[in-house]
């Protein structure tokens, strides 16, 4: 029987890739209507639905830099792990989230991957019972930011893993 | 097919709007800005933008055999230049992440053609029109509600 215990001390990981582009400074006004895009589009929304969008978005678009920050600014937020942990499951444990939660995620996907097809009616007329319409304007407008952030990051390849919660606020 | 919802935050739609703005500026290739725009809201299906960003492709002079193609760019030989058919395989990439990552060999591509101020703002092109993308597809929001 094969234990994994003997961890060893020391592990060789690859090397952190490097950064293509460090876009904000090359494109200053194009950061700054960002900015100004997410103070937007957070206002309104509670903070621990708005960071689960952001992270199954980051996961969905395979975005390293914001899951690193999303899930960091959660945890520190009071997030549980378990929530965060299962969230790419979430389909499967429906019941670690609320309904209002399940009906974000599922508007989170449909918004997200929108090169397989539309918004299903089901999808939007659920998230439409949770939320009221200026809140459902809302949370379509931080999924639409989530997914431009993550964008710039996949493109740049900004690296994750030197976060630190609230580093932008 | 009805509407869905015409609210939007008018922050949220200001910031968007000069965010579209900044990167077509500095981008200062209006006719390209267009192709790119349309081939995103192609493979976004949003009916809204593909209305209107066709009628502002037509006053800015881009020419119907480029636009009649653009769905087929890589297979239309002699229609579109080595610099737009860059633009346009960064345009893909960037717009269909669920399939994974951006490749090296479609941002090498485009870093050859643009520099890296022009490569910033193309890259926020192409987030620009995936923001109005899913407003308006999120919202069903109906083509023919632009005039030029």
């Amino acid at each position: 029987m094969t234990t994994h215990t003997d961890t060893p001390t020391t592990v060789e990981y690859v090397p952190e890739q490097p950064a293509r582009l460090e876009w904000a400074k090359h494109a200053p006004e194009v950061y700054k209507a960002m900015v100004r895009l997410e103070t937007a589009a957070r206002k309104g929304l509670d903070h621990t639905l708005y960071e689960l969008v952001k992270i199954r978005a980051s996961q969905i678009n395979h975005c390293a830099f914001c899951i690193d920050m999303h899930t960091k600014d959660a945890l520190a937020a009071g997030e549980s792990v378990e929530r965060i942990v299962q969230l790419s499951a979430w389909d499967e444990s429906r019941h670690f989230y609320t309904a209002k939660e399940i009906a974000a995620l599922e508007l989170t996907e449909a918004v997200t991957v929108l090169t397989d097809g539309f918004v299903p009616d089901e999808v939007y007329d659920n998230a439409a019972k949770h939320f009221e319409e200026a809140e459902l304007a809302q949370v379509i407008a931080a999924i639409t930011v989530i997914n431009a952030w993550n964008r710039f990051g996949v493109t740049c390849r900004m690296a994750p893993g030197h976060y630190e919660p609230g580093q932008y606020k | 097919m009805t509407t869905r919802t015409r609210l939007l935050d008018p922050a949220v739609g200001r910031a968007m709007s000069a965010l579209s703005a900044a990167a077509k500026k500095g981008l200062g290739d209006p006719a390209l800005a267009e192709l790119v725009v349309i081939r995103a809201s192609q493979l976004n299906h949003c009916a809204f933008c593909l209305d209107m960003h066709l009628a502002i492709a037509r006053e800015h002079g881009v020419g119907e055999r480029q636009l009649d193609l653009l769905a087929a760019w890589e297979e239309a030989e002699g229609v579109f230049d080595e610099r737009e058919r860059a633009a346009l395989a960064l345009t893909e990439a960037v717009t269909v992440l669920t399939g994974g990552f951006v490749p090296d060999e479609v941002y090498e591509r485009a870093a050859g053609h643009f520099g890296e101020a022009g490569l910033a703002h193309l890259i926020g092109l192409v987030v620009a029109i995936n923001n109005w993308n899913r407003v308006m597809v999120g919202r069903r929001i109906p083509p023919g509600g632009y005039t030029p």
